[in-house]
């Protein structure tokens, strides 16, 4: 349940959304992808409402620990969305290089690893053109490099100037890719910004996001 | 654009199909059903006509219909029953349990769409799986059999909406349910319902009796019989693109389920509306060889001519034989050829071996422009004289002969239990394999 969440992104903006298990990160973007239907409120997009339908036009949610196809192969899967977005095969190969997904193109999804079928998950999302992306725990699943390739890749691609909405549970993932962040709590927002602004409501001289998180909530 | 992306959608459909154990399993068990019920109509079919020295059936009790195709393609109406819709479920179940489905409903393309690339994908399952049907078809000629083209057609149409009222049925249950067991049950359930109704309202007339007539397998009895009835065809397609609309509403997840409930609701109404309208087309073609569903021609010139509401009353139980051969002899083919016609069951008791029947019973009573006639018998004939003469209408000349030859052929079914047994399912498993590598 979300009591009364508002927030805002601009363009080219990292936000991420960070909460404990069950402070509804999931439910907020799944509401927002128009995926859940929600009793009030209403999404602004370039300042005019984007009702529900029209949501997939503007934006693209990728959710957390779904197995989509799991009878397909790696590269039916992504050629699919390539010719789907009618994305040029240099943009499929610009991700399999650093997503590492070569060596498992010929494995069917099903068969996958975690990792492996996080890392296929990100490629999906990626090569949807939509300027806001959606991303449910993008790093869970991943080890220590992976999760700082995965970083470098999103990072180029908000410098291309896509939006990026993260839901991360691991504090310290987030302070290193996010520009701002929301605070999330039992559904309720508890506070919005930069790491900085964080802190100053949170009182603290000093102090990473886990004690900000600790002290606001 | 759109009609690209939707292009790929069907490609993708048609990939998870093949990708689908529920579906090479329908291929190989249907044609193994199909098989068995060739051979086994094959058989009595030669037997009928003196195989075996004994005395053979009069030549014209014996058609192809009959004899060989129904008892062959009923392993359609089996497969529609208990193979179809897993197929059709799994369409649907495996996204929907995978989170695919938050994928597919965010690609291009509307859900409408969506929902169409998989009805047009269950439908191309279907009619692959007919390949054993049309190979019996194939064998039936090659042993010099007879097959009358439209008669033949008229049963493949009664399947093909069958197996589409079944894919939908199967599909708008997978949407609703939580997981594909469920659905499974709910699909099965809905099924047996229809067999109870079927039972129930044979020969009880009224709505309960009309409203029996539509469900798939009583449905499919008249295509069956070489009778294309237009409201039978149109209440299965109404029904059919019904069950995929519900599909279309509860994979929609972004609305409330009050808002999905009050959308069924009115496609509910609509389709209520739009087949009580279809089920009133009373147009229908005999397209039978031997015109089992209609009357001599000169006898339906004649019944043509009457204007004045006929009203029959029949004072017979459900259970009694005599009121299946009414129904099936007289009563079928008046409803075509009648244009007022009023059938009242009046019969209140059943035929229990320890029950005294009720007064009349037994009696079948025509009233006609303010008179009436009381008979008892069942016999085409008999009737349309009781008419005629209610009528006061001249009875027709009658011809001895009804130009329907009849065909015997005392043939075994060579090769079939090969083809069946061995050839189909190893087609199936290798093209299965191969489907799996790419």
């Amino acid at each position: 349940m979300l009591w009364d969440v508002s927030f805002g992104v601009g363009t080219g903006e990292v936000l991420g959304l960070i909460g404990p298990n069950g402070a509804g990160k999931t439910t907020v973007l799944e509401c927002v992808a128009g995926l859940l239907p929600s009793d009030s409120g209403r999404i602004l997009y370039r300042d005019r409402p984007l009702s529900s339908n029209r949501r997939k036009e503007a934006l693209f949610y990728l959710p957390d620990g779904i197995l989509p196809w799991a009878q397909q192969t790696v590269r039916w899967v992504l050629t699919f969305f390539e010719k789907l977005y009618a994305r040029t095969p240099e943009t499929l190969s610009a991700l399999t290089g650093p997503l590492r997904l070569e060596e498992v193109s010929r494995s069917r999804v099903a068969t996958l690893s975690k990792g492996e079928r996080k890392r296929v998950l990100l490629a999906l999302g990626l090569l949807t053109p939509h300027p806001l992306l959606l991303l449910d725990e993008p790093f869970d699943g991943l080890d220590l490099r992976q999760t700082r390739d995965v970083m470098s890749l999103l990072r180029r691609e908000s410098e291309t100037g896509r939006t990026l909405f993260v839901s991360i549970h691991q504090l310290v993932d987030a302070e290193k890719v996010c520009d701002r962040l929301v605070l999330l709590n039992a559904g309720e927002r508890v506070a919005e910004g930069t790491l900085a602004e964080l802190r100053a409501q949170a009182n603290l001289q000093n102090g990473g996001l886990e004690e900000i998180f600790l002290a606001l909530t | 654009m759109r009609s690209l992306s939707f292009v790929r959608l069907l490609a993708k459909e048609l990939r998870e199909l093949f990708a689908s154990r529920a579906f090479w399993l329908l291929l190989l068990f249907v044609g193994i059903l199909v098989g068995h019920g060739f051979m086994t109509a094959v058989g009595l079919y030669a037997e009928m006509s003196g195989s075996g020295g004994g005395p053979a059936a009069l030549p014209q009790g014996l058609n192809s219909l009959d004899g060989v195709l129904v008892p062959t393609w009923g392993a359609y109406d089996l497969a529609a029953t208990l193979l179809f819709p897993f197929v059709a479920i799994r369409v649907i179940s495996s996204e929907k349990e995978s989170g695919a489905l938050k994928l597919l409903l965010q690609l291009p393309g509307t859900l409408i769409s969506k929902v169409s690339a998989k009805a047009l994908v269950l439908l191309f399952a279907w009619i692959v799986s007919w390949v054993p049907g049309i190979a019996a078809i194939v064998l039936w000629r090659s042993y010099g059999g007879h097959v009358y083209a439209p008669e033949t057609l008229n049963l493949l149409l009664g399947h093909l909406l069958r197996g589409l009222l079944s894919g939908g049925l199967a599909v708008a249950a997978a949407a609703l349910a939580e997981s594909a067991a469920s659905a499974a049950i709910i699909t099965l359930a809905f099924t047996v319902g229809t067999w109870a109704l079927d039972f129930v309202a044979a020969g009880r007339g009224g709505f309960v009796q009309q409203l029996a007539s539509y469900t798939p397998t009583a449905a499919l009895r008249s295509f069956e019989q070489g009778l294309l009835r237009w409201n039978a065809l149109v209440v299965f397609v109404l029904l059919s693109c019904a069950a995929f609309g519900v599909a279309v509403i509860w994979l929609n997840t972004g609305h409330t389920i009050r808002a999905r409930v009050l959308r069924t609701l009115l496609l509910l109404v609509f389709t209520i509306g739009a087949v009580w309208i279809g089920a009133g087309l009373r147009a229908s073609r005999d397209v039978s060889e031997n015109r089992r569903n209609s009357f001599p021609a000169a006898d339906e010139a004649a019944l043509r001519a009457v204007n004045q509401p006929l009203k029959i009353t029949i004072f017979l139980s459900p259970e009694d034989p005599r009121l299946t051969d009414f129904e099936q002899n007289v009563l079928r083919k008046l409803r075509r050829s009648v244009s007022k016609l009023e059938v009242d069951y009046a019969a209140t008791s059943s035929t229990g071996l320890f029950e005294s029947t009720e007064e009349h019973y037994g009696e079948i009573w025509y009233e006609l422009g303010g008179q009436k006639v009381v008979d008892r018998s069942t016999i085409e004939e008999v009737v349309l004289e009781q008419i005629y003469k209610l009528a006061s209408v001249n009875a027709p000349e009658r011809s001895s002969d009804d130009g329907f030859p009849g065909y015997p052929l005392a043939a075994q079914p060579k090769h079939a239990a090969a083809i069946f047994y061995i050839l189909w399912p190893m087609v199936v498993i290798v093209t299965w394999w191969l489907a799996r590598k790419f």
